[in-house]
């Protein structure tokens, strides 16, 4: 297993895309130059890498999770507990939180070796409700309700030879996090265009056939769960420093059916989809916001209309534009339509 | 009788009061599911307008406008809810289900009713305000004593309708021949499209029953929950756990479920605090998956390669 990893991991960068996003990324907080849109900047890379890591879940794998934002949590407490009271350094604190996030995901793959579809769906439901309640309820550690205030972004980077990087603006702490998302995104890219990828995708098709041809489904599964927690724990480290507080009630269930929404907006079964569905549901609301107190109503109507006349999401939709204007049959090179 | 055993009594008896009113939610969930299989996640949000039915016929139609007394307007009220909940289950099932169904696709109808429920969350948010209704149900003062155990008139309403309502469903499923026809849908779409079942006709009736019935749940909830545009979402969650539970599409296992959370969730009030409820109830469902995945009456599966 480890061996197909790193073989996976050592192909080749697609070099003219990256420094395509990289570009795209260094000009973002230029073009939306005040702190209220470059805090929107932030969120939206925080949101890509979750509608990332659920993707390599739902859109490869096949497995139905609505417990993502039990690892985003895990992700956010952990730092943050071990930053305030026991005085970890944040980047020592962030490994920390994406291990527990990524063991915890390798326990509730646990289920999914069990489990299927629906059933899948609310027991990971279910796992999301009990990482919420204990956040509410074990006060010693995470305050509960009430809270943990006065967080501080991650602390400045000072590289000899260089000016300081300070993380107290939200132009660099977008750096931080959308470069770590380009950097996943290379990652993820390169295990899904693997041997892996390939094995992740058959037990998505149908697991019993791929477990007749010597796949083993459990723990293939694990380890798709086992990463794609480990991604949404990574993107909860950055989120307290970036907030300032920490309330479970920004981990509710809500934020799961939210990343699911990314996921099947954007289309599932694609790298770009997930990006493509986050960076639309995190910037449509403030869109919209002309509509006022209408602005919510609007975007569920979105939703389910997006969901009606686009079945592969935006990305299929767009594909099959494209080549209606050429006058051509559609790609089938979207997958994931199961 | 002693005072442990009257406890014992005591909390069993809010626990099927409390189950009653889960069953409501969880049946719809269920029939859904057995029909269409399905996730239908604005079912709270059915409740919710239920509840806001419920409160305004209640405290305002019928009582200041139409001059019946509290305890006749609470009552008709419950069915103001149930229409309410049927309008909206037909209007949904027009917009998203019926377009939906013929792809055989779980992810997409159920982002769809994520969407339904955002919007419906909004719309009475804007409509009703964030602040809460106090929604006081004129039979919750009265309380009724046999030795040292009380219940309030309430609650009794809440078992009785809840009662008449699944027995109704029940014999309705059981002994009509729509029922048969919805049991034949829900056992094989096609087969039953083949003999001649109407299967869109039998699918919409099955979410208005569906959304009927967590309609009326709302109305006999309102007066439990905190009535914001937002209650529903505090019940939903263990309605899906009643539903895994007591075994997806299975009727009788969700009724089972339904009064055994209630229960459980008495108890655990009593002995551990309210806060803990959830988790109590979803640690429970967990393991319940661990040990029998198919739920509390094993459906029969088969596996197609």
């Amino acid at each position: 297993m480890s061996r197909r990893v790193a073989d996976a991991l050592s192909r080749p960068v697609r070099w003219p895309a990256f420094l395509g996003a990289l570009v795209v990324i260094a000009l973002l907080p230029m073009v939306l130059g005040t702190p209220y849109w470059r805090g929107i900047l932030v969120v939206c890379a925080m949101n890509v890498l979750l509608a990332m890591s659920l993707n390599l879940v739902i859109g490869y794998t096949g497995q139905l999770s609505l417990g993502q934002s039990g690892f985003f949590a895990i992700g956010a407490y952990v730092t943050t507990v071990l930053l305030k009271s026991y005085g970890w350094n944040f980047w020592l604190a962030g490994v920390a939180a994406v291990l527990a996030a990524g063991l915890v995901g390798l326990l509730l793959a646990a289920f999914a070796a069990r489990l299927r579809g629906h059933y899948l769906g609310i027991a990971s439901l279910g796992f999301a409700v009990i990482v919420y309640q204990i956040l509410i309820n074990w006060e010693s550690v995470t305050k509960g309700v009430r809270g943990i205030y006065g967080i501080m972004p991650p602390p400045p980077i000072r590289l000899p030879g260089l000016p300081e990087i300070s993380f107290g603006n939200q132009a660099t702490l977008f750096y931080l996090v959308a470069g770590i998302a380009l950097c996943v995104y290379v990652i993820l890219d390169n295990l899904v265009r693997s041997p892996i990828g390939e094995t992740l995708r058959a037990i998505r098709e149908d697991e019993i056939s791929a477990a007749s041809l010597g796949v083993n489904g459990a723990r293939w599964k694990a380890f798709s769960f086992g990463v794609s927690a480990a991604i949404a724990g990574l993107a909860g480290c950055f989120y307290p420093g970036f907030v300032g507080t920490l309330v479970p009630d920004a981990f509710g269930i809500v934020e799961s059916f939210t990343m699911l929404a990314m996921v099947i907006v954007g289309g599932m079964g694609t790298m770009i989809g997930p990006v493509i569905g986050a960076v639309v549901l995190t910037f449509l609301p403030e869109v919209l916001r002309g509509f006022g107190d209408f602005r919510l109503i609007v975007y569920g109507l979105a939703l389910t209309l997006v969901v009606l006349f686009m079945p592969g999401g935006i990305l299929q939709a767009w594909q099959i534009l494209t080549a209606r204007l050429r006058g051509t049959e559609a790609s089938e090179s979207t997958g994931g339509g199961r | 009788m002693s005072d442990f055993l009257a406890l014992i009594l005591q909390q069993s008896i809010n626990g099927i009061y409390l189950g009653c009113l889960y069953v409501l939610v969880a049946l719809g969930l269920t029939l859904i599911y057995g029909v269409m299989n399905q996730i239908n996640f604005a079912h709270a949000d059915f409740v919710t307008v239920g509840a806001f039915a419920a409160f305004f016929s209640a405290t305002r139609l019928f009582t200041k406008w139409m001059g019946m007394s509290d305890g006749t307007g609470y009552v008709l009220s419950i069915f103001m809810a149930l229409a309410a909940g049927a309008l909206l289950g037909l209007l949904v099932n027009a917009a998203v289900f019926a377009p939906l169904r013929n792809r055989s696709d779980e992810l997409r109808p159920l982002i769809a009713t994520i969407g339904v429920s955002v919007l419906l969350e909004n719309a009475q948010l804007i409509l009703f305000g964030p602040i809460p209704f106090q929604f006081d149900s004129p039979f919750a003062q009265n309380t009724i004593r046999f030795g040292k155990i009380f219940f309030s008139e309430q609650s009794v309403l809440v078992v009785i309708v809840a009662a008449l309502a699944i027995g109704g469903l029940y014999s309705f499923m059981k002994f009509t021949f729509l029922g048969k026809a919805l049991r034949a849908v829900s056992q094989d779409r096609e087969t039953a499209g083949l003999m001649g079942i109407n299967e869109n006709f039998l699918i919409a009736l099955t979410i208005v029953i569906a959304s009927a019935l967590a309609g009326m749940a709302g109305a006999l909830l309102g007066p439990v929950i905190v009535l914001t545009p937002f209650a529903g979402a505090s019940v939903i969650v263990k309605a899906f756990a009643i539903v895994i539970i007591g075994g997806f599409g299975n009727m009788e296992g969700t009724i089972i479920a339904g009064i055994l959370v209630g229960i459980i969730e008495a108890f655990t009030v009593q002995y551990l605090g309210s806060g803990v409820i959830d988790l109590v109830v979803f640690v429970l469902l967990l393991f319940m998956l661990v040990v029998k995945p198919t739920g509390l009456i094993a459906e029969r599966r088969e596996e197609n390669v």
